[in-house]
């Protein structure tokens, strides 16, 4: 050890620092995996289309399209879109939604059965 | 609204032109969140609002365009550049040396870099492209490192379809420790050479 020179601590110093580095964000990883195997609600985003909220809260989409005044049919515009259609900010239609989402689980009632079609062309998109 | 929002956003609403366009750019190295897009496309394929084919093809064809540009760039501009500023400051030799080097390793790390440790890929590309690794090799190990990263990413969003977001979240987290893990191996390796060197010191 007598003879590292400079060279030899500064690559010791690195080695510490990158294993560090490695633990600290393996540790973060590995909670944030066992997090994600409980929970299944992510944080609506503003990207995020009606469609996929319903699917990743296990909701039907109508209760989603009824919150925000939409038709019941497929939307896949972000919500980001749908906001700026509505003079609404994003934030706001987030709360709705979110709000919605609440009022159709325990320990509210399930959600009745989906708002007849007035187009019946189209499909109604997934249920849960 | 962040930079992630906004691509995934021009995703749902234009989809495979967004998916294609982000792919090429970010394989020339513009950070760009192209793990998260990949994963929310097999999260669409999931949910019907887009084709699997059609997302593995596009997204494996942009992926490796990219990756020929910027291989491209570094071999025919990065290298004669290269060679005149060692020429000029003498270092001709250390850059010959590291040259060797990367054709010698560079197989398994075009390879590697193209799904294990993305983040290091824009690097490897340039790399390559300085070295003057062969082109056919340097192609080859690019359309398996990339089909391999667009299939295994759009299946993960395919089966954690409802946690997009938190999927690639880990993803990234997962990229990074194994980055670190390489890293640390190989000044691991450097020390444990220059602790053999001397047997009469012990550790």
């Amino acid at each position: 050890m007598k003879n590292f020179g400079w060279r030899q601590w500064l690559i010791v110093l690195a080695f510490v620092l990158v294993v560090l580095f490695t633990g600290i964000l393996a540790m973060r990883t590995v909670r944030r995996a066992a997090y994600w195997h409980n929970h299944k609600d992510e944080p609506i985003r503003p990207w995020m289309s009606i469609g996929y909220i319903a699917h990743s809260y296990r909701v039907p989409p109508y209760v989603l399209t009824e919150a925000l005044g939409l038709p019941p049919k497929p939307d896949r515009r972000p919500i980001r879109e749908i906001a700026r259609e509505q003079n609404r900010s994003v934030d706001e239609v987030i709360a709705i939604l979110e709000n919605a989402i609440v009022h159709v689980r325990p320990p509210y009632p399930p959600p009745g059965p989906p708002p007849l079609r007035q187009n019946q062309g189209q499909t109604q998109g997934r249920s849960p | 609204m962040s930079l992630s929002d906004q691509v995934l956003a021009a995703l749902l609403l234009y989809g495979l032109p967004v998916l294609f366009g982000v792919i090429l750019i970010c394989s020339v190295g513009i950070p760009f969140p192209v793990s998260l897009m990949l994963v929310a496309a097999g999260s669409f394929v999931q949910q019907g609002d887009m084709k699997l084919w059609q997302v593995i093809v596009v997204a494996s064809v942009a992926a490796i365009a990219g990756d020929q540009v910027a291989y491209c760039l570094a071999r025919w501009g990065g290298r004669r550049l290269i060679g005149r500023v060692s020429r000029s400051i003498g270092v001709e030799a250390q850059i010959k040396q590291a040259e060797a080097l990367t054709r010698r390793w560079s197989g398994a790390g075009i390879f590697l870099s193209r799904w294990l440790v993305t983040a290091l890929g824009p690097w490897v590309n340039v790399t390559s492209g300085i070295a003057g690794y062969p082109w056919r090799s340097f192609l080859l190990w690019d359309v398996l490192g990339e089909v391999l990263w667009v299939v295994l990413y759009v299946t993960l969003g395919y089966v954690f379809s409802d946690r997009v977001q938190a999927m690639a979240e880990i993803l990234g987290n997962l990229a990074w420790v194994v980055a670190g893990l390489i890293v640390a191996l190989i000044l691991g390796w450097k020390l444990k050479g220059y602790v053999l060197q001397r047997p009469d010191n012990t550790l």
